[in-house]
């Protein structure tokens, strides 16, 4: 399905900030908060594992419902999940479109990459804390 | 030991009544902090000493090493980038612009991918604000827009607005109107007496039909603007119409959306207008809990509060050209100092990836996702914790933040004032 991905703090992203390699971070950011029926709509259960796609590549991240969104609205939190799908355009004001970046969304069995593994995709070398 | 009127150096508000105990150079307890402050201060996550990237793994060095590497990354740099300043004291965050300086580098801060656009707005228009004070103790209406406190800010709503009694506000919750402008319901909504759902990329839109309703133009309004009704809308302008004091708190769902920095513009002349009638404010909600400091200090210095370009020997200021996210997008940046933050994850995959293909120091006292893409990282004490500077509130109100114990890291303003004095020796005064 198409959607559009908005992104802002949440509090568990707040509360694992200074744990970005933690699997609780991971669960947080990786979350793609979407609307019931769209989740239907794909077939979907909670804690099913989604690749959400835009211009600036795939990344796969987890489904899950939302009370507060329409459809075609979907919702992660900041952070390296969401940036990985965001263009760094920014029309001349110096900020990106955050809010409002077209995806699409299917289905998968891939894994959720870990915050390291998206840094080492980047052309880093992961450190194990 | 419990200390009290301890500072919670997590966002924006930098409450400043907790009490902390402490035991064995190590937070135990933090009391009347939120679950951000808890996480903050009882965190225990630190990286142990600077580590240097070596071919396709890590090995510790020495501060001295690791501050030699840091200075001669600059000097060897064409066109550096120092990035982040948010998270620290503004002491370090004076040398860092005084570093910019002395390397002709550009040194740019969080608000950039926060609330730049808040600040180009009120370069346009002005800002017409309040302390956090006045705001408890006089406002009898608050407007939350694009914001979502409960989440972000966690005690805004107990320490200033909806359920803070105050002065001239005895009973808050009776007494004062909240009402949240957002394009999703969140818990913010959820508590407000009135709930706009505007639809995406709508808000210029609302907030031009509020200046019409406040300017008496209630007859050019339609029946519906970006999902919003003409009904619903009369009544939130009749509400801040009415109001004896009003307060408008505007987060990041502005400053991102469609329009970027004219929908702040069009919030201030919003309010405006509103004081024709009554006696209304904005305020932006800041989110690291010294971003608004980093723009103070800048400013003091260069003259402008992020993106500074001293590439031509004086300082420079164009959002767009001289912005973080622009200058990695374009690849322009070869070497990075990124100083208490992460753009690692929150930049744009393109920004990180530049960051990755460049020497990238990070100085910071935790492993994050910025750590995998560096080339150094040094730790240091963390500001409220185990070293101390000052801080401004999102109001603008300077606050010293408190060390709890003499622990074993550097300050950030001991790394950076030595990072300084080997460049300024290579560079001269």
């Amino acid at each position: 399905m198409r959607g559009i991905l908005n992104t802002g703090r949440t509090i568990r992203q707040g509360s694992y900030v200074e744990r970005k390699n933690s699997p609780a971070y991971r669960e947080e950011a990786a979350s793609l908060h979407m609307n019931q029926v769209d989740m239907l709509d794909l077939e979907l259960e909670e804690g099913s594992h989604v690749r959400v796609r835009s211009d600036q590549g795939a990344v796969v991240m987890v489904a899950r419902p939302a009370d507060g969104l329409a459809r075609g609205e979907v919702f992660v939190c900041l952070g390296p999940y969401a940036n990985f799908l965001v263009n760094p355009e920014t029309h001349g004001t110096g900020m990106p479109d955050f809010k409002t970046t077209p995806v699409t969304i299917e289905p998968t069995t891939e894994q959720v990459p870990t915050v390291r593994e998206i840094m080492e995709r980047y052309g880093g070398v992961g450190y194990e804390d | 030991m419990k200390i009290e009127d301890v500072v919670c150096t997590f966002c924006g508000c930098l409450c400043d009544d907790l009490v902390v105990e402490v035991e064995n150079n190590r937070v135990i307890s933090v009391e009347n902090g939120c679950t951000l402050a808890n996480e903050k201060f009882m965190g225990d996550h630190r990286l142990k000493s600077p580590i240097r990237r070596e071919g396709n793994g890590w090995k510790a060095l020495s501060y001295d090493d690791a501050i030699r590497e840091t200075a001669e990354i600059l000097l060897d740099a064409d066109r550096p980038l120092l990035y982040g300043w948010s998270g620290t004291h503004g002491e370090a965050q004076s040398v860092g612009v005084h570093l910019a300086e002395l390397l002709g580098a550009v040194i740019d801060n969080t608000s950039t991918v926060c609330h730049g656009p808040s600040i180009m707005a009120i370069q346009e228009v002005g800002h017409p604000g309040c302390t956090l004070g006045q705001v408890k103790n006089r406002a009898d209406v608050i407007v939350y827009w694009g914001a979502n406190p409960i989440d972000a800010h966690p005690r805004h709503m107990s320490r200033y607005t909806t359920y803070a009694d105050g002065f001239f506000v005895k009973e808050a919750f009776k007494e004062r109107k909240v009402i949240v402008v957002d394009v999703r319901k969140t818990e913010s909504s959820a508590v407000a007496d009135e709930f706009v759902k505007v639809e995406r990329g709508g808000d210029y839109a609302i907030l031009s039909a509020l200046r019409a309703i406040v300017r008496g133009k209630r007859d050019l309004i339609p029946k519906q603007v970006a999902g919003v009704t003409r009904e619903q809308l009369f009544r939130v302008a009749d509400i801040c119409i009415n109001a004896k004091f009003g307060a408008i708190f505007f987060g990041l769902g502005l400053t991102m959306s469609p329009g970027k920095y004219k929908n702040i513009r069009n919030a201030i002349e919003l309010t405006e207008e509103l004081n024709r009638h009554t006696k209304f404010t904005i305020s932006p909600m800041r989110g690291h809990w010294n971003v608004y400091g980093s723009n103070e200090v800048f400013t003091w210095i260069t003259g402008y509060p992020y993106a500074v370009d001293f590439a031509r020997g004086i300082a420079f200021y164009n959002p767009g050209e001289t912005t973080s996210v622009d200058i990695l997008k374009r690849g322009e940046c070869d070497a990075c100092l990124v100083v208490a933050s992460d753009p690692g994850a929150h930049f744009p995959r393109a920004c990180a990836e530049h960051l990755a293909r460049i020497p990238t120091v990070q100085i910071d006292p935790h492993v994050n996702a910025t750590t995998h893409l560096a080339t150094l990282q040094i730790p240091v004490a963390v500001t409220g914790i185990d070293a101390e500077g000052t801080a401004y509130r999102m109001d603008g109100v300077p606050i010293r933040t408190r060390k709890l114990f003499d622990g074993t890291y550097p300050s950030d303003f001991d790394i950076l004032g030595k990072i300084y004095e080997q460049v300024k020796e290579v560079k001269g005064s």
